[in-house]
Formats: structure tokens, C-alpha cells, sequence
């Protein structure tokens, strides 16, 4: 049960995470002047921080449900865990700090930060995964096999983003978010690409040794029922959240406060 | 340095820039809460624009509360993984409880109050600020329940080297937990009050337009720091009698107690130095409580002045003083901090496990390294955080995004924040 909790919010960060840092990631081609980039920003910072989340409750259930493993994997991946973080950081305060200052500057500094920061920790995702997936799982992989997989994980997360773009977008930005997603749809990529996130996220949980460090029994006999309970209730407020921030109406709710003021 | 102090100084850097940015930030969500509750109770529009910028301040803050946060969820596993290795098994639990109860559902309803001014109802609005402020009282006690254990270990039996839960009851009511938590709490009410203080005693110095708003926000600022202060020092004295005796040994500089539990230690633990460095444990404390001391007095002098119409309106010195309180309630925050868990060392978990022994299995170099990077990071932030509040404060409520209404003609509204 440990497992499918774990499973669940991993799969959750990097079908909902992965799609605001692949757009991250894809910012100066989908923005090319400074107000497309406010535009395309704005299709993901209302849902970045409900976002990330779904990665610290990862840490969480690692944490009090698998302690061995994770003291095991963060200090065994140390260096690609910093570097996580790092671009974690950057990317979080340039997404949080944008509107703060009215300057031109500031804002490409952000926009650069965001960019930055988002392609550190698609990256460190895929050093980390690349690693999972052949197999290492307390050191940093050092094999030539990380030349292949990082590629591949950093284009997974692009694509991914572009279809969210594309989703979110309108006008010439979505043309342009969905010139390279292909003919199929964007609604119809952004499944494809959540599933391929889904896959790579329980096949590299099928090479980590999570049944043989699961936490004590008499720990897990209150850990699991709470989580098992507050984890609908979690799900109920983030349901909450996107259904406010996808809504079609907004435009026009908005613009109708406009006028009214 | 090795990589124990290494570890060590980096833990301390995290930890300490977090709780710098967190005390403001639960002492202001309780704030704004309270005024947005009058401002929905009355439609009082002084009221809804006090939310509104304080709102703004406490989101800047937040922004810097959270990125430090990230870090310190990932830290122990980074570098103190001996300690989960050992340990886990009780005090992961409450960690865990912390990610999912308050984390998640902090953030969640955080953007749902940022961005849903103006949609939704404005009763669901107050709600979702009221979610945020008490998942941030959740966050801090769970927090201070694998703190409190760490300083107080119970409910457990050590079974083939590690820790077995045996009393859930007794670790979640752990007293260095409970209490430690509402000392914090309080003290985090100092925090944000002095701020609201503060700032409002600069515009009413500088005689900005905005005299009725910045009067009533200096009246809340100043009549709750005092009660808060008192509060805060109860619960604080109240620890006194738990702190370890090397602790307590440490803070009153008694060479003869500690000679005799240095003694005692290496009977039962085995050769080390088992002592706390007392120079940092005595100096938290005495910094700690000077700064009260003199945060008290200036408290009740506030509370006199703040019932004189006519000094809350012109009495510029005391503006200026106001505004220099500011920094003092962080600085009893940090030092009360360096004297807790200064003071518990060289255990990690008290007479269980030494610092030493929790530390991971990696390089100085790569400790080094990451020291030298998220130091340099956390220092832009607090200038960055410091500047950006500045920056907002100085402003004044004409200049708030956050809620705002009427939007810049664009061809396409965009939330802001």
C-alpha cells in the first residue's frame, strides 16, 4: 500500500510538475517578446506551487514510510540531488518574483532564471532516472548509457510542455505550441506524454528496492491509514484549484470586473 | 573543516534562513487572516485593502519560506542519513505527516487565496486563508514533534541497533514538542506584529496619504505584540526544567556539573566529549532573552503611546524607533534557535546518537560544494526577500498587485500576483 502511495505522487508531480517545467523549459520559443513570454508564464504560475507539491509529498512518504531508502538514495545521489534543488530554487523564485518589479530587466533576468533553472532539474531528472532505470541506484550514473537517457527524459518533458501549452494557449502562441506536437491533437500528446511520464516513473520504482525498506510495521500501522485518509482530501483541493485555474470563464469574468470598476 | 562540520554549518544555514522566513510568514498569515475575517464580517474597505497589502507583503515572504522549505525536506536524507537510517522508524512518521497534512494543503489553498480574489465567493476566499494559516500552525507542530523527540526521545525501544515506535501518544504529546511549538508560535506573532509596527510607523513618519489605514494597522501591530511577548516567554520558561542537563549545564557555565556528566556520559556511552560548546549555547541565550528584555520594555512603552491619538499621529521619534524593532524579534528567534540545538550537540538524537554517527557516507568536496552553492543561494534570497519587502512596504497599498481588480488594458487579462 506504501508502494501504490508513493507511486501515486510520483506520477502525480511528474504528470502536473512536468508539464509547467517542460513549458518552462520551452519559454523562449513559445514567447518570443517579452509580453507572449508574460502570456505563456501565466498559463503555469497560478499551478506551479500546487504543483511541486505532489514532488515534497513524494519526500514525505519516502521519508516516513521508507527511511532506509531515502537516507539511501539522497546521500547516494548527492550531487544530482544538489544540482535538483539548485535549479529547483532558481526556477521557483524567478516564477515567484516576476511581477514584483516593474522593470524590463528583472523581468528577462526572471525569464532567464526560469529557463535556467527549469532545464537544471529536467536534467537532474534525467541523470537520476537514467540511473534507475539501468539499475544504479546509490550513485550518480556515470556510464555513457546517461548520454542516451538524459536526451530522451529532457525531450519527454519538453513534449510534455508543449502540449500543456497547447492546451492552455490561444491564438498564434497555440499555433505555435502545437507546430511541434505533432498533427494528433494536443489533448491527445499531453495523454500520450502523461502516460510516458506515468511509465517512467513506476519502471524506475520497479528497480528500487522499496519492499525491503519499507518502515517498521508498528509505524506503518499509523502512517498508512492517515495517509490513506488525507490523501482524497488532497486530491479534493488540488481538484479544486485546477478546476478554478481552467476554467473558460475567466477571461470574461475577469473582463467583466474590469468594466465594472 | 571536515565534512561534519561541513554538514553541519549547512544544516545550520538552511534550517536558520527558513526560520527566519518562516516566523514572519505564520505570524502574518495569522494577521491577515484576522483582518480579512473584520473585512468580510463588516465590507469595511479599509479593511479589505489592509488585507490586500499585508496579503502582498506575506506572499513575498511566503515565495522565500517555501524555496528554503524544499531544501530542508530533502536535507536530512542529504546528509544526515544515519539519522533516518536510525531513527526513522519514529520520527519519519511526523515528518511525512508534515509534507501531506500541512505542506501540501498550505500550498494548494495559498494559490487558491492568491489567485482567487475576485472569483470565488468571498466567504470560500476567507476559508482558503484560514486552511493556509492553520496547516502553517500543522507544519510547525509536526515539525516540532521530530524536533522534540530529537531533544527528548520517547515512545520508542531500540530493537537490533534501530528505533522501534512502541507509544505514538507519548512522541506526538512530547513535551519539548507542545511546547516548544506554542513558544514558537507566539513568537512568530511577535515577529509579524513588530513588522506591521514597523512599516506602518515609516508611512505615518513620512506622512504618506494613507493615515487611516497605517493608524489602525500600527494599533494591531503594537497591541499584539505585547500579549504575544508575554506568551512567548511563558511558554519559553516553561521549557527551562526540560532542557538535558548538558544543555542547562552549558547555559549556566557550571564547570562542575559538567565535569560530572562529561564523567557520566563516558561511563555509559563510551570515551568522547559529550559536552556542548559553551561559549554559542550561553551566548543564544543571553541574546535571546537581552533581546526580549528589551523588546518588553519597548512593548509596554508602545502600548501607552498607542492609546494617545495624537502620538500614533505625530510623534515622529517613535515612528523611528518602531521602525528600527523590526529586526529584533528575528534576532531572538535565531539566537533561541542556536541555543536549542546548539545546545543538544554533539547528540543528534539526546544520549541515542552522536551528530557524528548520523552523517552520510559522502566527500567533503561534494559537501563543499553544495555548502558554497546553497549558501550563496540563500544569501541572494534573504537580500532579495529583505529589498522586495522593502521595496513593497515603501510603497504603500496603491501599488498592491495581488487581488487587484481593475486589470491594464491588455488584450488578454492575465492573473497576477
Amino acid at each position: 500500500m506504501e508502494i501504490l502511495l508513493l507511486a501515486f505522487y510520483a506520477v502525480g508531480y511528474f504528470v502536473l510538475g512536468g508539464a509547467d517545467i517542460g513549458v518552462g523549459m520551452l519559454l523562449p520559443y513559445l514567447g518570443r517578446t517579452a509580453d507572449e513570454r508574460r502570456r505563456v508564464l501565466s498559463t503555469i504560475t497560478p499551478l506551479f506551487l500546487g504543483n511541486e507539491v505532489w514532488l515534497v509529498a513524494v519526500a514525505g512518504v519516502l521519508t516516513g514510510a521508507f527511511p532506509l531508502l531515502e537516507g539511501r538514495l539522497l546521500s547516494g545521489l548527492y550531487p544530482v540531488v544538489v544540482t535538483l534543488l539548485i535549479g529547483w530554487i532558481v526556477r521557483d523564485v524567478g516564477l515567484w518574483t516576476r511581477g514584483r518589479v516593474d522593470w524590463a530587466a528583472w523581468r528577462a533576468m526572471c525569464d532567464t532564471a526560469v529557463v535556467a533553472g527549469s532545464w537544471t532539474v529536467v536534467l537532474s531528472w534525467g541523470w537520476m532516472f537514467a540511473g534507475f532505470l539501468s539499475g544504479v541506484v546509490d550513485r550518480p550514473l556515470t556510464e555513457p548509457v546517461a548520454l542516451l537517457g538524459i536526451p530522451a527524459i529532457a525531450v519527454l518533458f519538453a513534449t510534455h510542455g508543449l502540449a500543456f501549452a497547447a492546451l492552455r494557449l490561444r491564438g498564434r502562441l497555440r499555433t505555435r505550441a502545437r507546430g511541434l506536437s505533432g498533427t494528433s491533437g494536443a489533448g491527445v500528446t499531453f495523454a500520450l506524454t502523461s502516460g510516458g511520464m506515468a511509465l517512467l516513473c513506476v519502471s524506475a520504482g520497479l528497480r528500487l528496492p522499496l519492499a525491503q525498506t519499507t518502515a517498521d510495521p508498528a509505524t506503518l500501522a499509523l502512517l498508512t491509514p492517515a495517509l490513506l485518509v488525507l490523501t482524497p482530501l488532497l486530491v479534493a483541493a488540488q481538484v479544486c484549484m485546477w478546476w478554478m485555474f481552467t476554467r473558460p470563464a475567466d477571461a470574461h469574468t475577469l473582463r467583466n470586473m474590469e468594466t465594472s470598476n | 573543516m571536515d565534512t561534519l562540520d561541513l554538514a553541519r554549518l549547512q544544516f545550520a544555514l538552511t534550517a536558520g534562513s527558513h526560520f527566519l522566513f518562516v516566523s514572519l510568514t505564520i505570524g502574518l498569515a495569522t494577521l491577515v487572516a484576522v483582518v480579512q475575517t473584520w473585512a468580510t464580517l463588516t465590507r469595511s474597505p479599509v479593511h479589505e485593502r489592509m488585507t490586500r497589502f499585508w496579503g502582498q507583503l506575506y506572499v513575498i515572504n511566503y515565495a522565500m519560506g517555501i524555496v528554503t522549505g524544499l531544501v530542508m525536506e530533502f536535507q536530512i536524507g542529504l546528509t544526515w542519513s544515519g539519522l533516518t537510517h536510525f531513527a526513522g522508524n519514529v520520527f519519519g512518521g511526523a515528518l511525512a505527516m508534515e509534507t501531506l497534512m500541512a505542506f501540501f494543503v498550505e500550498s494548494t489553498f495559498l494559490a487558491i487565496w492568491i489567485f482567487g480574489w475576485n472569483r470565488l465567493n468571498r466567504w470560500v476566499h476567507l476559508a482558503a486563508l484560514w486552511v493556509v494559516t492553520i496547516t502553517a500552525y500543522a507544519s510547525a507542530y509536526w515539525i516540532l514533534v521530530s524536533n522534540g523527540f530529537l531533544q527528548n526521545p520517547v515512545g520508542y525501544r531500540v530493537v537490533d541497533g534501530v528505533l522501534r515506535l512502541t507509544d505514538a501518544a507519548a512522541v506526538l504529546t512530547n513535551p519539548a514538542a507542545v511546547r516548544a511549538f506554542l513558544h514558537i508560535l507566539c513568537g512568530s506573532l511577535v515577529v509579524a506584529a513588530c513588522f506591521m509596527a514597523g512599516v506602518s510607523a515609516y508611512h505615518l513618519r513620512r506622512r504618506t496619504g494613507e493615515q487611516e489605514f497605517f493608524r489602525k494597522s500600527l494599533r494591531i501591530g503594537v497591541s499584539v505584540t505585547l500579549p504575544a511577548l508575554v506568551a512567548t516567554a511563558s511558554f519559553g520558561g516553561v521549557q527551562f526544567d526540560l532542557l538535558q542537563p548538558t544543555k542547562l549545564a552549558a547555559y549556566q557555565g557550571d564547570t562542575e556539573m559538567m565535569t560530572r556528566l562529561q564523567a557520566e556520559m563516558t561511563a555509559a556511552h563510551g570515551p568522547g566529549d559529550y559536552l556542548p560548546p559553551t561559549g554559542l549555547v550561553m551566548g543564544g541565550a543571553i541574546v535571546m532573552l537581552l533581546v526580549f528584555a528589551v523588546l518588553l520594555f519597548m512593548s509596554m512603552a508602545n502600548f501607552l503611546l498607542m492609546m494617545l491619538p495624537a502620538a500614533v499621529r505625530r510623534f515622529r521619534l517613535w515612528h523611528v524607533l518602531l521602525t528600527a524593532m523590526i529586526p529584533l524579534p528575528f534576532v531572538s528567534m535565531l539566537a533561541g534557535w542556536v541555543f536549542r540545538e546548539v545546545g543538544r550537540q554533539p547528540w543528534v538524537v539526546y544520549g541515542l546518537l552522536t551528530t557524528e554517527q548520523a552523517l552520510s557516507d559522502v566527500s567533503p568536496a561534494a559537501v563543499r560544494l553544495s555548502l558554497i552553492a546553497f549558501g550563496a543561494l540563500f544569501g541572494v534570497l534573504i537580500v532579495l526577500n529583505t529589498w522586495l519587502l522593502a521595496r513593497h512596504a515603501r510603497r504603500g497599498p496603491d501599488a498592491v498587485a495581488i487581488g487587484r481588480t481593475s486589470l491594464p488594458a491588455e488584450p488578454a487579462p492575465v492573473i497576477a500576483f
